[in-house]
């Protein structure tokens, strides 16, 4: 006998093995041990982006051209990049840029999906039918791709980046709050609001969105991964951050040249990128996780 | 192969949730399990089936047939016995039928599992019609998907598949309570047949006293997972000893309509007309939901709307409301005409209370919030909040709380609440009491009957259900397939009716036993 006509026998409901067994009937819950580890790791990544400039405020003007050192050298702990310059330093100092970008995407592309999202699901008719064109066409760019291009017609450059990833980001906000708008829109609690005459913009902002938060917030802290990423790949790639900034992007571009004499002034920043994308993913899960229970119905 | 329980009781995180019970079930007999919602009703059944939610586990010993439950034992240990001694039918024939898979399908599934072996394919079809038969549905249904048939279908579907394993018990929880009245009936003969022929034993689960009444030969009546009483079914009712079930037989509408009792004594009309609906017409692509809707409300006055699910009677309120844009017909309000639309209403001409309140409150704000926004729309203060919280008899620190903290019953009196902010003319009840429990129901409808009485509103009451209309409506209007097909005063509706829809109704209302008794078959 098969799992799933196993599983049939006991109701009237035969359903999916998948969705049966006691594996599948535990909710998915993240351990708090890694959300706290994430915590930490976030905010020391942001403590760093803040008050970096202050702990080590030569970091960009030391040592210029001095030697190449290898990690664990006296007073260089990662040892130095190829003009001399030293990689924790450079690390903690390129936290700020490599983060407040990031950040500011997010956020922008969380405002442009809050008010196109809630209009279009909520207006519906041209609105609806002009944003969701709109996404569309942004959907089918190559995100990387039209930054390059971009960066290369305007001459690049960090704000430019801002600008460009805000625009290219936003079409997944403005999905998703589009479709959270319409389920809600859908429901009796709406049209009690309608009742009572409240203006549009009452009902879009003070009765739906509040049921559509947790999906914004868990989107904006995944964008602020994506981002994180996507800015290190332009500033790798020489079209994000301009030279004479530290950033976890150019250091991996610059560490590459001496790579063997020095692997930390590569991997140093590339382990940044990756382990702080992660974060922010998992916190990202946890606060949705979190925010999806305020309201939630105990019936 | 008689069904005995023993000492059976369910611990969940938050305690005991079903304290020890013991039964026994003769084949052939059926077993009632009464009680309201969290009275631990549904666990009892659940722990029978070995489908408790994780966190809740079952003590004490069970048998079908001389074999032995295993009630503490983990997946494997009931997946060689389950179906072949238990099996459960579930309330909802909406969702508890996978929507992707061909009902014949379905049924074959379970056959196979049971019998442990594969059906080869002439052989299947032959077995599922056969299976179809047994519940009165034509061989053409196993080709079917489930939303392609009517939910009294889908529920023989269910029936069907539930007993394609030939169990020896079955337990049904809620069996009909998604059904429109008429289904109802129906499904219930339909099990009390099956159950005859097969010499099936049934623990059927119901917080519908009707339900109970002559298809059940033992009751059980469990609150807060104590039963408080037990009994053959007939004398139970006829004369409870525990005062919680005679409350529960007071509030049940069935007894009420049989008896006559109402919740508020029917007015005359005489006052002045708040609503005038002439002559309405609405349709939906082609499908004509309103054919020429007239009738009146006026101050002070009940009015019942009654017709099944598809009869327009909800499309009618959403149209008085502005929620729908009616094609043609004027609806107006003292006297003044309203376009369609609710561009052209203001909130102290009519609110709605609507049937689900699970999602009729908004789950993100307080209870406070939600009442001083409807206050502040009516120029009223704030302060008021405690006032109206007390005018539907719910304490005043419940303004912190949020919807989902509250009972069915508490959040719809939330909603009432709500309604009544910006003092309307007319209270529109939409289903308003369809999704409580009966004595949760008994309870808003005398909340209902009081406002009227205090406030002088009028009211429009929608229900699929004549036995509650009758309970507080003063005068009544029938409709069917869009149109009014009898009106009049509820009493006279009730003993006289003149339209073949209406005697119907008046049949289900009363819940008239049409089942086999046991042995006459």
């Amino acid at each position: 006998m098969t799992q799933p006509l196993g599983a049939s026998s006991l109701t009237t409901s035969p359903q999916p093995p998948a969705l049966r067994g006691p594996s599948a009937r535990r909710p998915r819950r993240r351990r708090p041990v890694l959300v706290a580890l994430a915590l930490l790791v976030l905010g020391i990544a942001f403590g760093a982006a803040a008050f970096g400039s202050l702990i080590f405020p030569d970091a960009m003007t030391q040592d210029i051209l001095a030697s190449q050192l290898p990690p664990g050298s006296p007073g260089h702990p990662l040892g130095t990049d190829e003009l001399g310059r030293d990689v924790l330093q450079m690390s903690v100092a390129g936290a700020r840029s490599a983060l407040l970008g990031p950040v500011i995407v997010a956020l922008g592309s969380m405002a442009c999906g809050v008010v196109l999202g809630t209009l279009a699901g909520y207006q519906r008719g041209w609105i609806d039918f002009a944003v969701s064109r709109w996404t569309d066409l942004l959907l089918a760019l190559p995100v990387l791709l039209a930054a390059i291009v971009v960066s290369g017609v305007f001459g690049g450059g960090y704000w430019v980046t801002v600008v460009l990833l805000i625009v290219l980001f936003s079409p997944s906000d403005i999905r998703i709050v589009r479709a959270g708008v319409l389920e809600q829109s859908a429901r009796p609690y709406i049209e009690a609001a309608q009742m009572l005459s409240l203006s549009r913009w009452r009902v879009m902002f003070r009765h739906i969105l509040p049921n559509v938060t947790s999906l914004v917030v868990t989107n904006a802290m995944l964008n602020v991964a994506f981002a994180l990423v996507a800015f290190s790949s332009l500033s790798f790639l020489g079209v994000g951050v301009s030279p004479g900034i530290a950033d976890w992007g150019r250091q991996l571009t610059d560490g590459r040249a001496i790579m063997f004499v020095n692997p930390a002034a590569v991997f140093m920043p590339a382990l940044l990128i990756v382990v702080v994308a992660v974060a922010a993913n998992l916190v990202g899960d946890w606060i949705g996780q979190r925010l999806s229970r305020v309201g939630e119905d105990v019936r | 192969m008689t069904v005995r329980i023993s000492e059976l009781s369910v611990v969940g995180p938050a305690g005991v949730m079903v304290e020890p019970l013991s039964a026994t079930v003769e084949p052939g007999a059926t077993l009632a399990l009464i009680g309201e919602s969290g009275s631990g009703k549904t666990l009892t059944a659940k722990s029978l089936v070995g489908l408790l939610p994780r966190g809740f586990t079952a003590t004490g010993a069970a048998e079908v047939g001389g074999v032995a439950l295993p009630l503490a034992g983990g997946e494997s240990a009931w997946r060689a016995i389950r179906g072949r001694t238990a099996s459960l039918l579930l309330q909802d024939p909406f969702t508890s039928l996978s929507p992707v898979h061909r009902c014949g399908d379905q049924i074959a599934w379970t056959v196979e599992a049971a019998t442990g072996s594969r059906l080869a394919r002439s052989e299947r079809d032959a077995v599922v019609e056969a299976r179809l038969a047994e519940v009165k549905l034509p061989a053409r249904a196993a080709r079917a998907y489930p939303h392609q048939l009517s939910g009294g279908m889908r529920q023989r579907v269910a029936i069907a598949a539930a007993l394609a394993s030939d169990p020896q018990l079955l337990i049904a929880d809620e069996p009909t309570t998604a059904l429109d009245a008429s289904n109802q009936a129906e499904i219930l003969d339909l099990l009390r047949a099956v159950q005859v022929e097969r010499r099936l034993s049934v623990i059927l689960i119901s917080h519908d006293l009707g339900v109970v009444r002559g298809r059940t030969d033992q009751v059980l009546v469990m609150r807060e997972g104590h039963v408080v009483e037990r009994g053959e079914t007939a004398s139970v009712l006829a004369a409870p000893s525990h005062p919680y079930t005679g409350a529960l037989i007071e509030a049940d509408p069935v007894v009420a309509a049989q008896s006559g009792t109402r919740l508020s004594p029917a007015q005359p009309v005489e006052g002045e007309l708040v609503v005038r609906v002439m002559g309405l017409e609405k349709s939906f692509g082609t499908h004509r939901v309103l054919d020429d809707v007239s009738l009146d409300v006026s101050r002070g006055e009940i009015l019942g709307i009654v017709g099944e699910s598809g009869s327009g009677k909800s499309t009618l309120a959403r149209c008085v409301a502005g929620l729908e844009h009616e094609d043609g017909g004027t609806i107006s309000i003292d006297g003044v005409a309203l376009a369609p639309g609710r561009a052209s209403r203001t909130p102290d001409q009519m609110q709605i209370v609507f049937q689900d309140p699970y999602s009729s409150l908004n789950p993100m704000m307080s209870v406070g919030a939600i009442l001083a926004e409807a206050l502040r729309v009516a120029g009223r203060d704030a302060s008021e909040v405690d006032g109206l919280l007390e005018t539907v008899g719910l304490p005043a620190q419940f303004v912190r709380k949020r919807p989902a903290q509250l009972s069915g019953g508490q959040r719809q009196r939330v909603a009432i609440a709500r309604a009544l902010a910006p003092r309307p003319r007319l209270l529109i009840c939409d289903e308003s009491v369809s999704a409580l429990d009966v004595s949760v129901q008994a309870d808003i409808l005398r909340l209902l009957a009081g406002l009227r009485d205090e406030l002088g509103i009028a009211v429009m009451f929608i229900s699929h259900d004549l036995a509650v209309v009758r309970m507080i409506a003063d005068s009544v209007v029938v409709m069917w397939n869009g149109r009014v097909v009898e009106r009049g005063e509820c009493r006279d509706v009730l003993t006289a009716p003149t339209h073949e829809y209406t005697r119907l109704l008046v049949a289900a209302a009363l819940r008239e036993n049409t089942a086999p008794q046991i042995g006459r078959e």
